[in-house]
């Protein structure tokens, strides 16, 4: 009876052990994504300093505390005379973490996912995906063979007149001058209808005066140093970054049509969208004190890097963000 | 005149000291891209910086100085204001040195507001930087509105302009290179005083905390950016109708049709500045579509008339093949596929795929790489081989022309490969799903080390003649 209620008892002990573990896992796993999306843009893990310190043993050189408010409330330990933050500021050329606007339990996944990383548990990075070159889209291949193609004739039409030289003799100035007025004529005729064709179709014809009412969805970015905040709502200033709720998995679905409208809340950024061939399909730019109504169908399933493509100072290279179209 | 009293010969030494190291940061940028020196990453933005207004910087001077060169055989250009010209320059260009090295500045040759006051730079790196344009923003000023003093000694302004050829009369003769200089210098001054008044409102800010627009910021800066590489671009076409007709044995006048086009590109090329800001949806809609109709119809006079007018002159001639007319012939070619790259981008619908790529500096290396670069080295391989006479080396000098041509196109080649896959420019590392990037950064690397081989191979001919004419 007695080993029959101890194997009862080490099993319950062991379930919950187990599911502690499992939790501490998910939640490790949950932070490790949680930190590459928000943090490794200006901290590394043992690669040395980036905007911010270098993060390798932080859970073992700071107070867990500390560490949790930094990742909550930067802003507000700063706004206490915080010495610490206060001396890293002034190491730091300057530079403030801002308020990420996450809840308890993110802050949670991600002091998780720091103790599994100074334990040796987890791995700084996830194992880099490898990516084979794509196939040019054909917008962009159409661009790249017309280059080619026009700076060929160049080329050949520079190279024919020097071999020309070869055999020096007198020209027809009449005939050369009848010639410029046909090829005057052409580039004109040209120049119009490339004009014709191209100009009705700018971004700002394709939504300037169109009803929000055919748009599914409106998604608000606000980009700064060095993320993109993705929300149902408008955030404007810093201060909105806390109080508005943050979307941090972003999908949508295929076939809609999404408005994203964009600003900054500090330097010009841009707001990149590659589609899943990992070329851009559309962009346009986050200027502080504006908004940028960008209008696009997203069809293909897939995930959609964004990037920001404005350069934004140290981090510019690893601000990024995605969606999911599914 | 003696050589050691020609202004130009002055220039000439800082083009050749400054031109290779700022060749050697671009090869450095690349190598960091390339994975080569990943390790580097934290300097990647202060080079850029540095190479980007260095090179704008360099070459505008420089086309600045063989123009006010070839002035001086029509005009008389101030002595002594050539030499603040020359000594602006100097200080200006230690200010940003010190910037960059001492500060780390890395706002990027745009120095796009706010970003200058929001950097991991420190204040006085940004008020340095800033001094420093502003000394040589205002150096040229003055330099510019002397020169047109100059013209204006001899030529009226519609001669000058030459719009007595647009009326039907052919007196005065007044040489194509005064009326695309005169042109030019308008736009000059037009470029540099939005550049004053940009340099204001960031002092402003700076002292007076006086909060600018920042697409008010965002149209001054293009204006001017966009308008003085541009305009050095065709002081260089200039110098090439000044002295291909040297080489080529016929002369090459201004006529009708030449001053017709000029004084079209001075009305277009002061409104192609707004395909800078497309992407930028709250710019006012018309002046989206007024960039797009000005860059294209800027192209229209510069290729029918000008690039006609060369192919035309050199047609059959009884060429004079040496470095100075390979050099202009392909400096004009090079203009020419800049140009293509360009008006490629300048199409609304497509840049909304190529804006912000590397699609970008492919272009603009181009035109001034193998257009306005090959052009500079031009001329000035034709003073120092006038001053000298001594016997031409013509295998090193097709040697360094070929050289310099495939060092060149290399790079732009991988710049264009790269745009078109969408690859972001002013990236210092590629993301995993861009990594070829980072292969066409190497090659890209790799042959703008072959493009410095070829120019230590042109100063190997045209260096040995500066010499022989600073110190004989």
């Amino acid at each position: 009876m007695l080993t029959r209620l101890l194997k009862w008892l080490f099993g319950v002990l062991a379930s919950l052990a187990l599911a502690g573990a499992a939790h501490a896992q998910a939640s490790a796993d949950s932070g490790r994504a949680l930190f590459e999306q928000l943090c490794v843009a200006c901290h590394s893990i043992g690669e040395g300093e980036r905007v911010g310190p270098d993060l390798a043993g932080v859970t073992q050189r700071r107070d867990e505390a500390w560490i949790e408010r930094m990742i909550r409330e930067p802003d507000t330990l700063v706004a206490e005379g915080d010495p610490l933050i206060t001396a890293l500021v002034e190491r730091y050329n300057g530079i403030i973490m801002p308020r990420l606007g996450l809840n308890e339990a993110q802050t949670e996944a991600i002091m998780a996912h720091l103790h599994a990383l100074d334990s040796g548990v987890a791995t700084a990075t996830a194992p880099a995906a490898v990516y084979a070159t794509p196939e040019l889209m054909p917008s962009q291949a159409l661009v790249w063979r017309m280059f080619l193609l026009i700076s060929a004739v160049i080329v050949l039409v520079f190279a024919a007149v020097a071999f020309s030289t070869g055999r020096p003799r007198e020209v027809s100035i009449a005939r050369a001058y009848g010639l410029r007025r046909v090829l005057f004529l052409a580039a004109l005729v040209a120049v119009a209808g490339v004009l014709a064709t191209t100009l009705p179709k700018t971004p700002y014809a394709a939504h300037g005066n169109a009803a929000v009412t055919e748009v599914d969805r409106i998604i608000y970015v606000a980009a700064r140093q060095f993320e993109f905040i993705w929300s149902d709502e408008p955030i404007v200033s810093a201060a909105d970054v806390g109080r508005v709720p943050r979307l941090h998995q972003l999908a949508i679905d295929s076939g809609s049509t999404v408005e994203f409208r964009v600003t900054s809340l500090d330097v010009n950024h841009a707001f990149g969208l590659y589609g899943p061939q990992r070329q851009i399909v559309a962009q346009t730019q986050a200027m502080p004190g504006y908004v940028n109504r960008l209008r696009v169908r997203l069809d293909e399933p897939g995930e959609y890097p964004v990037l920001c493509i404005e350069y934004c100072a140290a981090a510019h290279h690893r601000m990024r963000s995605s969606l999911i179209v599914r | 005149m003696q050589a050691a009293n020609r202004q130009i010969f002055h220039w000439m030494p800082v083009v050749f000291v400054l031109f290779p190291i700022l060749i050697l940061l671009g090869a450095f940028m690349r190598s960091v891209q390339g994975g080569v020196l990943p390790e580097l990453e934290g300097w990647f933005y202060p080079m850029m910086t540095l190479h980007g207004v260095g090179m704008v910087g360099l070459w505008y001077v420089a086309s600045m100085a063989i123009v006010a060169d070839l002035l001086t055989r029509y005009v008389r250009p101030s002595p002594v204001v050539a030499n603040v010209a020359l000594w602006g320059t100097v200080i200006g260009v230690v200010l940003l040195l010190a910037s960059v090295f001492l500060g780390r500045y890395a706002a990027g040759w745009y120095f796009l507001y706010p970003l200058p006051f929001k950097g991991e730079w420190p204040a006085w790196s940004n008020l340095v930087f800033l001094l420093s344009l502003t000394v040589l923003g205002a150096v040229w000023l003055v330099w510019t509105l002397d020169l047109l003093r100059a013209i204006g000694s001899r030529y009226t302004l519609p001669q000058a302009l030459g719009w007595h050829y647009i009326a039907g009369r052919s007196e005065p003769a007044v040489p194509p290179a005064i009326l695309i200089i005169t042109i030019s210098l308008i736009c000059g001054i037009a470029a540099l005083v939005s550049a004053v008044i940009l340099m204001a409102l960031f002092f402003l800010e700076m002292f007076a905390g006086i909060a600018n627009d920042p697409l008010l910021m965002k149209n001054l800066t293009f204006f001017f950016g966009h308008t003085i590489i541009n305009l050095a671009m065709y002081l260089g076409v200039a110098a090439a109708y000044e002295i291909l007709p040297h080489y080529a044995g016929r002369p090459w006048k201004a006529n009708r049709v030449v001053a017709i086009a000029w004084n079209c590109v001075l009305l277009i090329v002061l409104f192609a500045y707004f395909h800078h800001l497309y992407m930028d949806f709250v710019q006012p809609g018309p002046l989206q579509y007024i960039g797009q109709i000005a860059s294209y119809a800027s192209a229209v006079p510069s290729t029918i008339v000008t690039l006609f007018g060369a192919l035309l002159l050199v047609f059959h001639a009884r060429m004079r093949w040496n470095l100075t007319s390979i050099l202009l012939f392909l400096g004009l070619a090079g203009w020419a596929i800049g140009g293509i790259g360009a008006m490629i981008d300048s199409t609304i619908n497509v840049n909304v795929r190529l804006h912000n790529t590397l699609w970008v500096p492919a272009h603009f290396h181009t035109y001034n790489l193998a257009g306005l670069a090959f052009l500079v080295l031009a001329y000035f391989h034709h003073v120092c081989q006038n001053a000298t006479g001594l016997p031409e080396n013509h295998l090193l000098q097709r040697a360094s022309a070929l050289t310099m041509t495939f060092g060149a196109y290399g790079v732009f080649l991988m710049f264009y490969l790269a745009g078109a896959y969408s690859v972001p420019r002013r990236f210092a590392l590629y993301p995993a799903e861009l990594a070829h990037g980072t292969s066409y950064a190497f090659w890209g690397m790799l042959c703008a080390l072959l493009f410095l081989l070829g120019f230590l191979l042109y100063l190997g001919e045209t260096g040995r003649r500066w010499w022989r004419a600073v110190a004989g």
